[in-house]
């Protein structure tokens, strides 16, 4: 299993209802895009790391480790802004409020990916999936997205196994042994998922398949209460950004 | 390469989210009568959604040194088909966003078009448009995953300057800033995952004849000849591929 979506599973608000956890955390983030950088996304970073350490409480590390893969991205997008290409100061020169620009972007991005990190810490896909039929999505696109998810761990498993063999035959001691080893891993992989799907395909033949994967869903409900508050606390961070920019700018 | 979450301003994410939306629709609808026809196809569609998902996980050691990742939309597209790879695509970025912190929801249009659509279509054109003059199909598969690569790294370069245009020279400024920084790594990643992707169809030909001739990647009398005479080599695959 994947490190975000173990977390998932033994999150505090694993019991919530998915609605509950996206009202907050992708409320959370659609503010962080839409509100002024400053100092909207600001607070929005504050308010959803608060959450995400506190009452969500996920661990800091593991949340660092999913926090930083974004942040390389962002940190390299954003180096581009503080430079301009051409102009009187030659090919290549510093741009006039490129540090500024460059602030925004990374502030507005470290606060949009920490809602999404909130839903996804909280809300595993096993429960996410089956629900997204409710939503309106068709059954057969769900039904595929629900294979692809649990067949993702299994040859996530079966490609580590086959790493570990290989290193152990020594194929990652050189360079063109190492691309080998690759080749026969991507490979093994193509292989497996599909061998995977027909044991799967004459099992579930055995019981009967219709075309229809009926899955158990844990039971909840949305909370009246939890998602009133998370508008509230959005609605309050939205107030306050527009309070506080106007004396600021 | 994904755009991270939040990284686009809100128009130009919603703009991404409508051009990529009729692919998507086009793609899933395609596959819901697929599915509605063939109830087994959702398991061999699952299996190959996965496989995307896991190839795309996979690390590639990059020239620079440090270790990056294929975007497998090449091998998706040769295999399964541009309109496939569309949903499939769509849903491996879904995950990656959600279970490994890579792209993200407000971004997903972008990426999607990006990785989803383009790459796709433009290495399956270039496979087709190589496999009709005849190109040995390794080298095809080399450049079909070449481009698919090499055209998502341009979408997303151009994405991020029509977002980010140039102060001085504006968006071909922009396009020139962005692209020379993300092709350190991404013009030998598009090779990297080029020889990458004629490794593991060189082992597809030998081993899983079956699944590529049921894909329509092999044809079905001369995949059977061949299982039938094991001595004839992968290259020889070159004359029986679409």
């Amino acid at each position: 299993m994947l490190p975000i979506d173990a977390a998932a599973h033994s999150s505090r608000w694993r019991r919530r209802h998915p609605v509950d956890k996206a009202v907050l955390g992708l409320g959370l983030t659609v503010l962080a895009v839409s509100l002024p950088p400053w100092p909207g996304a600001a607070l929005v970073l504050v308010t959803a790391l608060a959450v995400l350490l506190g009452p969500a409480g996920v661990p800091a590390g593991r949340l660092w480790r999913a926090y930083r893969v974004p942040l390389g991205f962002c940190v390299t997008g954003a180096l581009t802004l503080l430079v301009r290409v051409g102009g009187p100061g030659g090919f290549v020169s510093w741009a006039e409020g490129g540090p500024l620009r460059a602030g925004e972007v990374l502030l507005r991005t470290s606060a949009a990916s920490l809602g999404v990190l909130l839903f996804a810490f909280t809300t595993p896909m096993s429960d996410l999936l089956p629900r997204l039929v409710r939503a309106g999505v068709p059954a057969p696109l769900v039904d595929v997205a629900l294979v692809t998810y649990r067949m993702s761990f299994l040859l996530l498993d079966s490609v580590r196994r086959v790493r570990r063999a290989q290193a152990a035959r020594l194929g990652h001691t050189t360079r063109a042994a190492t691309w080998r080893s690759l080749g026969g891993l991507g490979a093994t992989a193509f292989v497996r998922s599909f061998d995977r799907a027909a044991r799967l395909q004459s099992g579930l033949a055995g019981r009967g398949y219709d075309g229809t994967l009926r899955v158990l869903v844990p039971e909840a409900r949305v909370s009246v209460r939890f998602t009133a508050l998370s508008v509230a606390l959005l609605a309050a961070l939205a107030a306050l950004t527009l309070v506080l920019e106007r004396p600021l700018s | 390469m994904h755009i991270a979450e939040g990284f686009l301003p809100p128009a130009h994410a919603v703009a991404w989210g409508v051009a990529s939306a009729p692919f998507v629709v086009h793609g899933a609808r395609s596959l819901i009568r697929d599915v509605r026809e063939h109830p087994e196809s959702t398991l061999l569609l699952g299996a190959s959604g996965a496989f995307t998902f896991v190839l795309s996980a996979l690390k590639l050691p990059s020239v620079t040194g440090s270790c990056s990742h294929p975007t497998g939309t090449g091998l998706g597209a040769i295999l399964f088909r541009p309109p496939v790879m569309a949903v499939l695509g769509t849903i491996t970025l879904l995950f990656q966003a959600l279970l490994l912190a890579h792209g993200g929801l407000t971004t997903l249009g972008a990426n999607v078009f990006s990785m989803a659509v383009v790459g796709p279509w433009a290495g399956y054109g270039t496979y087709r448009l190589l496999r009709r003059y005849d190109v040995p199909l390794m080298v095809a598969v080399f450049f079909g995953a070449f481009v698919a690569d090499l055209s998502t790294y341009c979408v997303t370069s151009v994405q991020l300057a029509l977002a980010f245009p140039d102060p001085g020279s504006g968006f071909p400024g922009a396009l020139g800033k962005f692209g020379s920084v993300f092709a350190v790594t991404q013009i030998p990643l598009a090779v990297s995952e080029g020889l990458l992707t004629v490794l593991v169809m060189r082992m597809l030909v030998q081993s899983s004849k079956g699944e590529l001739t049921r894909l329509g990647v092999l044809v079905a009398s001369a995949a059977g000849r061949r299982a039938a005479n094991p001595a004839e080599t992968a290259d020889s695959a070159e004359a029986v591929t679409r």
